[in-house]
């Protein structure tokens, strides 16, 4: 089967992964195959993160699978093909939450011992 | 990688997959939205984290496919926290949640705006993400300036600007202003010039959508994409990190190669040498290999490359590489490349001079026609339609009528629309013709519109030396068990025309034409009646010398006829069984119909307005100028009858409205009957006695200036009495003796002048779809013989989308449509704008957005209005916007409901009526009455088992969410009368609740019911409006 449904004047182009579909939406006279390869690559991109990703990791990540699509994606325009950009970008991310959340158990330590 | 501590999340998440089913799945979830409701009311109380806890639930709950109307508020606020964490929460959830039309998202725009001009870059790409994936005018008008600046600056790092060009790529596609040209086309070639290779592929994106736009203004980029597709297809200076499976960043090649298709050509010499260099390489250096990715990738860019070079119309000699190369794909492994193959060589046919090089690939595609892949099942049909011409239409047409024995039901009609199409264009003589269009109808009858029929029956009438051989053909088919109704149609039509030339044959004489052609009659549906009838009547004025005993069988069904139950066989049974007793009279009026004038196929038309994509449509053109087979031409016979002085017989038409309809004639001009509009009154005069048996005298006076085009022929053909025969015979030979019970020629004539004056009737009840459509969602709302009105509904809380569907029945346009939306005050709706015209077989939508404001049982109404020739139809219908639509059903545990029960212990909000005169009903089907008005009877709130709790959640704008609970007490000795308690938070919510249950139960005549002017409220007094600490509002929070 290829990979490519004609859909209400638009086109599909889908592909799946065990048992995930993932879909992309386009215009008749857009290009398939880059649409189909934009597809995968974000999937790469999540392996890479995730480290083998499975259904379960964008189950219960599926904030973080918005996240990176956010960096992929915008307006349904690819932005970034590189893998390592898009993967150290997301990781830096995670970090300034990280750091957010220590700075705030630690003024939460310093709070509790002040009022000990 | 764990849900980084939010352990909430994760727990919610577990729940909803160890649900076991959908039902569960809903409770869950709904328990979650009533939780997360109750903790954002008390927002004080919430720390950081939870909110971003609450709000990626609701994310998730939106996800799965659940409203989530409220939190929105929420959601927004967490945009303007100073902290990263709940920043980028509210960014992300919003652009999921919100689109550019809620109102909310102008409360953030400076926000918005002091993260973008800001300086931390992390909140800079939040800001930008966002905004790119909304987009929207507001967004547009206030952030446009300052996201140019981003990505021109020169101190932003690359990870910033690269979103900055996509946001403003979005900003541009909702207003092409936020970009002044003048100065923007220096900036796009230096900005082309960017050598991060991200940046470079969001400004090419930004770049096509550009010169999409206006090609002209950017003329002085174009040497550097030029530059840019010559750098990636040599592999130089690429860095590793942007190959994608050893290609060079496939998606840039195939974006600047899009961009360079904008450019209507590529004069300088240099620039276009160069660039053909890159697309021979592209063509001739790619393979298709093992790997599936970098297969996709290479022919990604390849495929653009041939697009490129169709554009450019390069040399001959580059094209038949590419079909080459087109045809070798199609017949490789790989279904996407096969596919894309089929699709290209479609595109290719546009291009001069190359088909020929494409018909040497037909028997591939006609192979690609059986593919076991559907989508590639229709490319493969696109292309051989496209193809098709002269020299190859009989192979390409009889390898479709193979393939309509096995293909999909999906893909039949328009399979077999395209055989009738290629069939009658490009036929090498006209008997395949019919052999063709007779076995489509047998293979595929349910498929085969009418349109095609007619189409065959005009081309027989047209051509004599056909009509032997048709009918001959016809005969054969009848021997056939099992046949399709349209083909007893059009085998009973054309031997009631032409079977006398095979009488002769064996089999063939009237006797056995009748015998064979009769063994139908019981089993087919009222139009083909209609047709056998008009046959037998032929068969009959044929049988020469007339044979008495078939003379009594057909009589005897005329006669059996002339009191069935549809107008129109009656009438023809009436007058052909007169007509029949009058001898030679039998020969004037039914003699064979004459030559149609030739005009444009139906069928050509249908395909045209189906909807096909552009290149097929415009494969469909090119072919058609260039080559047409003059083999169905049949322009050299003048248009017969409409000169009144040639030996044809001029014809009047009975007017035959319905037979007009039933039939789905697909012609355009206005019929003959429609006097006024076409300039040439057709006078008649007709006495009519009263006194049974006598004589009528009737005189038609046909139209003289055009009427033979202006004729709607189709009902020519089927129309019950074609009264022929040049005006002076009429009048010298008066046709004597018709029986003036039936006066067919004066009363019809006379009826249809009638007819145009008065106003048009709907053909359904339009009472009885109102009331259906109150508890469904989508139907029919209004049909008359012209027009039927469809109603598609969606309810969100207080919000709703209602589309209505016109939808034109008529081969000619409706005029002068109007729809005025008179809504009532609780109800706030905008339509959208109404076309003034309808065209022919056309359906237009009418999307309508409703909000309601509170509760109310008045109803809107929709004053719609249009012209059909000189007929103005008006009509006031309805829109089923009820109270129950803003309702959704809701289970209450008894530990819920019964506290809720008791706080509404009040009079205004609680009312008790004792309602007599109901509908005597068992309790259940109370219950299922009450469903289907959205209340959910909840069994084991009330131990007493003739008594029914129900429960719902009443949505509008000023009550939002709130609660409704309702209680009926049932008499078992007397069940016309019952006790009805209804309570809800807001005491018109309850007086409105309670008379909209009651008018569903007492059993009252519809219109009556539904009388839309509401009754004063006796029984409230004016009350100071429910206040916000009130025991319903706090509720309706707790949901």
């Amino acid at each position: 089967m290829c990979n490519f449904v004609d859909w209400h004047g638009y086109r599909v182009v889908y592909k799946r992964y065990a048992s995930l579909y993932f879909c992309m939406c386009i215009d008749a006279g857009d290009n398939e195959l880059e649409t189909l390869q934009i597809i995968h690559h974000y999937v790469e991109i999540l392996d890479r993160y995730f480290g083998n990703v499975c259904e379960l990791d964008l189950i219960f990540n599926f904030h973080k699978a918005y996240f990176i699509l956010d960096e992929v994606l915008i307006a349904g325009e690819l932005q970034e093909s590189n893998k390592k950009t898009v993967l150290r970008l997301v990781t830096t991310q995670d970090s300034l939450v990280e750091a957010a959340k220590e700075e705030s158990s630690s003024l939460r330590s310093i709070i509790a011992q002040a009022t000990k | 990688m764990a849900l980084s501590g939010m352990r909430g999340l994760s727990v919610f998440i577990s729940d909803i997959r160890n649900c076991h089913n959908k039902e569960q799945e809903r409770l869950r979830v709904d328990k979650e939205l009533g939780n997360i409701r109750t903790r954002f009311k008390n927002e004080k109380g919430l720390s950081p984290y939870e909110k971003k806890k609450y709000v990626w639930k609701m994310l998730y709950i939106y996800m799965l496919g659940y409203d989530v109307d409220f939190g929105h508020m929420e959601t927004i606020s967490l945009i303007s926290a100073p902290k990263y964490p709940e920043k980028q929460v509210g960014y992300i959830v919003t652009s999921c949640l919100l689109n550019e039309t809620n109102d909310f998202l102008r409360m953030v725009i400076n926000t918005v705006r002091n993260d973008i001009i800001g300086r931390n870059e992390t909140f800079q790409c939040l800001a930008l993400t966002m905004v790119g994936n909304i987009g929207g005018k507001e967004f547009s008008e206030s952030l446009a300036p300052d996201v140019q600046k981003l990505l021109i600056s020169s101190s932003c790092r690359p990870v910033v600007r690269k979103k900055a060009a996509l946001c403003l790529l979005r900003l541009y596609r909702r207003n092409t202003d936020v970009l002044n040209i003048d100065g923007w086309s220096d900036r796009m070639a230096q900005l082309l010039d960017e050598r991060d290779l991200g940046v470079l592929t969001s400004v090419m994106s930004l770049f096509v959508s550009l010169v999409s736009n206006n090609a002209e203004a950017y003329w002085n980029c174009l040497p550097k994409c030029v530059r840019i597709l010559e750098r990636m297809a040599r592999n130089q200076d690429i860095p590793q990190e942007y190959t994608y499976y050893g290609i060079p960043s496939p998606w840039l090649q195939v974006k600047t190669m899009r961009a360079l298709q904008y450019f209507p050509t590529i004069e300088d010499p240099s620039a276009r040498r160069a660039l053909f260099e890159v697309l021979q390489r592209i063509l001739m250096g790619t393979d298709v290999v093992k790997n599936v990715n970098k297969n996709n990738a290479s022919h990604a860019v390849l495929f653009e490359a041939l697009a490129l070079v169709m554009h450019l119309d390069a040399e001959k000699e580059m094209m038949s590489q590419c079909v080459a190369l087109l045809g070798k794909f199609i017949a490789v492994r790989e279904p996407n490349i096969r596919y894309l193959g089929l699709e290209n060589m479609s595109r290719m046919l546009l291009v001069t001079d190359v088909q020929d090089i494409i018909k040497r690939h037909q028997a591939q595609i006609i192979i690609s026609l059986k593919d076991p892949d559907i989508s590639i099942r229709r490319r493969a049909l696109d292309l051989l339609y496209g193809m098709c011409d002269v020299t190859n239409a009989k192979e390409i047409v009889e390898e479709l009528l193979q393939y309509l024995n096995t293909a999909e039901f999906a893909m039949r009609e328009e399979l077999s629309l395209k055989a009738a199409i290629l069939a009658e264009k490009f036929a090498p003589d006209l008997s395949w013709y019919v052999d063709v269009i007779l076995q489509l109808i047998d293979k595929a009858g349910d498929f085969v519109s009418d349109d095609i029929w007619y189409r065959v029956v005009q081309f027989v009438t047209n051509n004599e030396d056909l009509q032997p051989y048709a009918a001959a053909k016809a005969r054969e088919y009848l021997d056939k068990p099992a046949l399709h109704e349209t083909m007893v149609k059009v085998s009973a039509y054309l031997l009631g025309e032409y079977g006398h030339l095979l009488s002769q044959r064996p089999g063939c004489s009237p006797k056995e034409l009748f015998a064979i052609i009769n063994d139908k009659l019981p089993t087919v549906s009222t139009s083909t009646v209609a047709i056998l009838l008009s046959t037998y009547a032929k068969i009959l004025m044929h049988t020469q010398p007339p044979d008495v005993g078939l003379q009594k069988q057909i009589l005897t069904i005329f006669k059996k006829y002339e009191s069935y139950i549809d107008v129109e066989i009656q009438q023809r049974a009436v007058e052909y069984f007169e007509l029949s007793r009058k001898g030679a009279a039998l020969a004037d009026v039914l003699a064979e119909m004459p030559k149609f004038p030739e005009r444009e196929s139906a069928l050509l038309k249908k395909a045209e307005d189906a909807e096909v994509d552009t290149a097929e449509q415009s494969a469909i053109k090119l072919r058609s100028q260039q080559q047409t087979s003059n083999a169905l031409v049949v322009t050299d016979h003048p248009p017969v009858n409409g000169v009144p002085a040639s030996n044809h017989l001029t014809l009047v038409k009975m007017p035959s409205q319905n037979i007009a309809e039933e039939s789905n004639v697909t012609y355009e001009e206005p019929p003959v009957e429609t006097p006024k509009e076409n300039g040439t009154p057709v006078k008649v005069e007709s006495k009519v006695d009263i006194i049974p048996e006598t004589n009528i005298e009737s005189k038609v006076e046909p139209p003289t200036s055009q009427p033979a085009s202006q004729a709607d022929l189709l009902a020519d053909l089927l129309g019950p009495l074609a009264i022929e025969g040049p005006p002076a015979a009429v009048e010298q030979n008066p046709v004597q003796g018709l029986e003036a019970n039936q006066s067919p020629v004066g009363d019809l004539a006379l009826a249809t002048l009638e007819d145009q004056s008065n106003s048009v009737q709907p053909i359904v009840n339009v009472e009885e779809k109102f009331h259906i459509l109150c508890s469904k969602d989508s139907g029919v709302l209004y049909e008359d013989p012209h027009i039927q009105i469809g109603l598609k509904a969606e309810w969100r809380a207080h919000h709703g989308r209602l589309v209505l569907f016109l939808g034109n029945k008529n081969t000619s346009s409706l005029v002068s449509v109007r729809a005025l939306i008179l809504p009532p005050s609780h109800l706030k709706m905008e339509p959208s704008s109404v076309p003034d015209t309808i065209p022919p077989r056309a359906q237009v939508q009418i999307p309508l957005e409703v909000v309601n404001l509170r509760a109310s049982r008045d109803v809107a109404v929709i004053d719609f209005s249009y012209t059909f020739g000189t007929v103005l139809a008006n009509a006031k219908l309805r829109l089923p916007v009820v109270l129950n639509k803003f309702l959704q059903p809701i289970t209450l545990s008894p530990e819920e409901f019964f506290p809720q029960w008791k706080a509404l212990n009040v009079q205004p909000l609680k009312v008790q009526e004792v309602v007599k005169g109901v509908k005597p009903l068992p309790l259940p089907e109370i219950a299922s009455l009450f469903m289907s008005l959205h209340l959910a009877a909840t069994p084991g709130l009330d131990n007493n088992p003739n008594n029914l709790v129900a429960c719902t959640t009443f949505f509008s704008e000023t009550t939002r969410a709130m609660l409704c609970l309702v209680r009926v007490e049932t008499d078992p000795q007397d069940r016309t009368q019952l006790r009805l308690t209804v309570a809800s938070g807001d005491q018109y919510l309850t007086f409105e609740l309670k008379e909209f249950i009651k008018e569903h139960l007492i059993d009252i005549p519809r219109v009556q019911a539904s009388s839309p002017p509401v009754p004063v409220q006796p029984q409230l007094p004016p009350a100071a409006p429910a206040t916000y600490n009130d025991p319903g509002a706090m509720l309706a929070g707790l949901l």
